[in-house]
């Protein structure tokens, strides 16, 4: 066993078993995806936030609905939000229903709500996309980086057992090496964790606000009508 | 609403930033952190080597030639020896001594001639390797005397002015550490002078990492000092 032992960080990965770098790589392709997802959701619920508070605001302040509603067809589906999205739905089943003859204004009221209700669980199902996957990475990688670990020093262990009189010299690379599995599984976990508990904890407070509008909306339509 | 086909926007910079979020943590933990790059030096690997095996052992291959030639001056320094070896070893030495040359007596010299001869007959080689050793074991020796003289000339300007009999002397018995610490100081014989014993055990002890040679096999020939002092020197 050489005693001059390089301790470089490529070199302890280069130097690594098959298994354990079978780990670190798996756990590297891991921590890209979930920051890639980390990054996306931050952009998406930064702006499902911010067109949401637009739209409230329009809505509240501009009582014509139909002009509302003709601005949300008219939008991209880029520059809508999930709320406008919402009313546009729930206004133009309302206007079709309306203007269906035989229909009373409480069969009317139910499909409006209907339709806003499949919008709305769209556009949850879409926001909280991912948000699965982020949990599942914050719970089982740092698993994955301990297994690595132990299987390391397994391995490190087992050298030595084939040395007569052993050093700390011996063990410590293959150590340092297999821990580097779990300083990788705890990159990509404790991010994993953050961002899901603060994307789930704002995805709940749009759901609110979501739902709170439908509401609000169903009364503006019950009174119109 | 027929269906959000909706490709979500914001996936290449989101790509990008997760990329640039590993690039930087990689290049931190590369350069940040100070991965022992250098090979271990040999200062940090040096091992202090005790020779645990008692003399008995060890110095019996050894000592045995290198005492010959510290031994030859023993007859007539007797009278102003700075150090005599320990009682155990002189058996050794005089078992050996027979078969080496012996330049102060005649009597050796005349054997060893013979000696020579039938070795250079028998294989000129071997003597030219004994021949070796022996100067190898001289120059050991030279060194052992030249330390245990050093020994007692520390000892010596330790001990204060004494009002003793010119013909006193007094030998101490004193056990050595690797490193020159003085274990244990006894008194063998002493001078019938009280205050002069004294006043040497405190030199003794006073000089305390009495100095050794750098070679930590030669230990072995200092572990156990007979030390003899004389107020005449």
């Amino acid at each position: 066993m050489e005693v001059t032992k390089d301790l470089s960080f490529l070199h302890l990965i280069a130097n690594a078993s098959i298994l354990v770098q079978l780990v670190m790589g798996l756990l590297l392709v891991v921590s890209l995806m979930s920051w890639w997802y980390i990054f996306l959701k931050m952009f998406v619920i930064r702006d499902e936030v911010r067109l949401t508070e637009e739209f409230e605001d329009a809505f509240w302040h501009n009582q014509n609905l139909n002009q509302l509603y003709s601005y949300a067809n008219s939008s991209s589906l880029r520059d809508q939000g999930a709320l406008e999205r919402i009313f546009a739905a729930g206004f133009g089943e309302f206007a079709k229903l309306s203007k269906q003859q035989g229909v009373d204004a409480s069969a009317a009221m139910e499909g409006t709500r209907r339709a806003m209700r499949a919008t709305y669980q769209r556009e949850m199902d879409r926001l909280e996309s991912h948000l699965a996957f982020l949990a599942s990475v914050g719970s089982v990688s740092p698993y994955v980086g301990l297994f690595g670990t132990v299987w390391g020093i397994m391995n490190a262990f087992r050298g030595l057992a084939n040395v007569g009189q052993a050093t700390l010299a011996h063990v410590a690379p293959g150590i340092a090496e297999a821990l580097v599995a779990t300083a990788m599984g705890l990159f990509a976990a404790i991010p994993a964790v953050v961002a899901y508990n603060r994307y789930a904890h704002e995805i709940n407070r749009l759901s609110t606000r979501f739902d709170s509008f439908t509401e609000e909306f169903s009364n503006v339509l019950q009174r119109q009508s | 609403m027929s269906a959000t086909v909706y490709s979500e926007p914001y996936r290449l910079p989101a790509g990008i930033l997760a990329m640039v979020v590993h690039i930087v943590f990689f290049a931190l933990l590369y350069l940040g952190f100070n991965w022992n790059r250098q090979p271990f030096s040999p200062a940090t690997m040096s091992v202090e080597l005790w020779p645990d095996l008692p003399d008995g052992v060890t110095a019996a291959p050894v000592n045995p030639k290198v005492a010959e030639s510290v031994k030859p001056p023993p007859q007539e320094k007797i009278i102003k020896p700075d150090i005599a070896m320990p009682d155990k070893k002189k058996p050794d030495l005089k078992a050996v001594e027979v078969a080496k040359p012996r330049p102060d007596t005649p009597k050796p010299a005349e054997v060893n001639p013979e000696a020579r001869l039938a070795e250079q007959k028998a294989a000129s080689a071997q003597a030219e390797r004994i021949k070796q050793q022996e100067e190898q074991t001289a120059a050991i020796n030279k060194l052992v005397d030249e330390y245990k003289a050093k020994i007692t000339a520390k000892i010596k300007r330790n001990i204060g002015p004494t009002n003793v009999e010119r013909d006193a002397s007094v030998i101490f018995l004193v056990t050595l550490l690797p490193g020159g610490a003085v274990l244990k100081v006894e008194l063998k014989k002493s001078s019938g002078n009280e205050a002069y014993d004294n006043a040497v055990e405190r030199a003794i002890r006073k000089s305390d990492p009495l100095p050794l040679p750098p070679d930590v096999q030669l230990f072995n020939r200092f572990r156990e000092l007979n030390l003899v002092f004389k107020p005449t020197e």
